[in-house]
């Protein structure tokens, strides 16, 4: 079963990401992929994240799918005009690759280019439509393709943002313009995604709850501070604190299997999306954890 | 107006290389509020290149020096001075600097300043970027605010991922551009449009060089054949 039949079918599926290095050598990313590709339904491959040039995501996409697993094909707009996007779809088509993501991308001055040019033509809510329209035969301009795409297109959306309005405003609008799923920003108010959730139920869309690993309480507080989008409460960092000496990444461990048991458990949602950041030899333990 | 902001000293002297002799224009519009060709931006220019030991031959400030025509006839009466000059420096936007080029075919021409952005004044010498002159304008569907300008990435569907308390992940001290226009849409019983999907914007309504004459063109089809 594809992923997205998977998907489709009601179970509970269970992405994770690698991101392609910087440089010609994939000894670690073939690695992560041969560790994850069985335990995991579909495998994102980031573009470009943070807008740190490597690897482009087609190509890490294209080791996922030789290596026998499925990619989820992460497309941002930082980096290609319209021609360029759609280019690279019809290429990521034809070598095999079933699913992406829609995105609009990092700013450049996130990244390690901080002078180039974003580009930016289009952006997460018309590139969705850029790829319901290949899939239906036509490029972004109306004329007819040799041959059309059939990809399973999802998207990103931030529970947690501050004023929230404004992102479910977005969330409807990338529904509306062919999403069939989502990876949520990372998640820890069990509370508050369940509040999202009712709202999203309303949507013929499935929902993938996103997860990172708290390594440490000063990681969480990082993340309340610098990272947009995502709320540590006090009582998960107060737990990472109390952890004994050395133990810090195992209670990091044993909280993401916890809020993945409990949506699984009352089907809040229709599967996880964990992002290991550099820890993608410890998401097969997380999931046994988990009980997945 | 178009804001302009003065080139480093160093750049300058190093652009007007070998050349000993300057006439100076500034312009009395957008430069004289931006303090970069006005009487003062002129007096200042004019010491600090006397102290590079060049020699400034004379100055003037056209009304508005990205009218061409008007700038021609305004210059004619410093003929004597622009013919004893090596070069022109001017001290106004790349348009007006421009005309400059265009009135001194055989002259070096040399600009002083940068020219940044379309701005507003906000407050006296602040200036901010509203409009970035697409030219296809759609603020009629954002609440009167343009997201094409005041969203670093220039989202026309909403705010990105990156906005953080209402803020700018790019630019964190300026608040987000989608929601400003969300605050906007809600007070002024908008909200509803917020809806709407707007599609990629047309770019080739951007393509330049730009032109628009008002005049009707001429038919000269028959002219040819008389």
């Amino acid at each position: 079963m594809t992923f997205a039949e998977k998907i489709r079918s009601n179970k509970f599926v269970v992405t994770a990401e690698v991101g392609p290095p910087k440089g010609t050598n994939i000894k670690d990313v073939l690695h992560h992929i041969e560790l994850l590709k069985g335990k995991v339904d579909a495998l994102n491959v980031t573009d470009n994240q943070s807008a740190v040039m490597r690897i482009c995501s087609l190509a890490g996409s294209k080791l996922i799918v030789d290596a026998g697993a499925e990619p989820i094909l992460q497309m941002t707009c930082r980096d290609r005009n319209r021609i360029g996007l759609q280019s690279d779809l019809l290429g990521a088509a034809i070598l095999g690759i079933k699913n992406v993501l829609c995105m609009t991308g990092d700013h450049v001055s996130a990244g390690d280019h901080k002078n180039a040019k974003p580009v930016y033509d289009v952006e997460s809510v018309q590139l969705l439509q850029i790829v319901d329209s290949l899939n239906k035969g036509r490029d972004m301009s109306g004329n007819e393709l040799q041959g059309a795409t059939d990809f399973f297109q999802g998207a990103v959306v931030t529970p947690e943002a501050n004023p929230l309005e404004p992102q479910l405003m977005k969330f409807e609008k990338k529904v509306k313009a062919g999403a069939n799923f989502f990876q949520t920003q990372a998640i820890y108010d069990m509370a508050k995604f369940k509040e999202f959730m009712k709202f999203a139920r309303k949507y013929p869309v499935k929902i993938l709850a996103g997860f990172v690993v708290l390594k440490s309480a000063g990681m969480a507080n990082f993340l309340n501070n610098f990272v947009p989008g995502i709320k540590v409460p006090q009582e998960l960092i107060d737990e990472l604190k109390a952890a004994p000496k050395g133990t810090a990444l195992e209670t990091g461990m044993n909280i993401t299997a916890r809020h993945i048991r409990e949506l699984m458990d009352e089907k809040i949602c229709d599967g996880v999306h964990i992002m290991a950041i550099g820890m993608e030899d410890k998401v097969p333990l997380i999931l046994q954890k988990a009980g997945l | 107006m178009i804001i302009s902001k003065k080139k480093d000293h160093e750049e300058l002297l190093s652009l007007i290389g070998n050349y000993n002799s300057f006439f100076l224009i500034g312009c009395s519009e957008c430069a004289s509020l931006c303090g970069t060709g006005n009487d003062e931006a002129i007096a200042e220019l004019t010491e600090k290149l006397k102290a590079a030991g060049k020699t400034v031959v004379s100055a003037t400030i056209p009304k508005t020096g990205c009218q061409t025509l008007g700038t021609k006839t305004e210059l004619k009466k410093f003929k004597e001075f622009t013919d004893k000059a090596d070069a022109i420096i001017v001290m106004s936007c790349g348009a007006g600097t421009q005309s400059a080029v265009e009135i001194f075919p055989d002259k070096p021409v040399f600009p002083a300043n940068n020219t940044l952005f379309l701005g507003n004044m906000t407050r006296f010498q602040v200036f901010d970027e509203r409009c970035s002159l697409c030219g296809e304008c759609i603020i009629g569907l954002t609440g009167g605010i343009c997201p094409v300008t005041n969203c670093p990435k220039g989202l026309l569907n909403g705010p990105c991922g990156g906005m953080s308390d209402g803020n700018c992940e790019v630019s964190p001290d300026i608040k987000c551009a989608w929601v400003r226009i969300y605050e906007r849409q809600k007070k002024i019983g908008n909200l509803e449009q917020m809806k709407e999907i707007i599609p990629a914007k047309n770019w080739s309504a951007n393509q330049r060089p730009a032109n628009l004459s008002l005049k009707e063109k001429k038919d000269k089809t028959n002219e040819v054949k008389k």
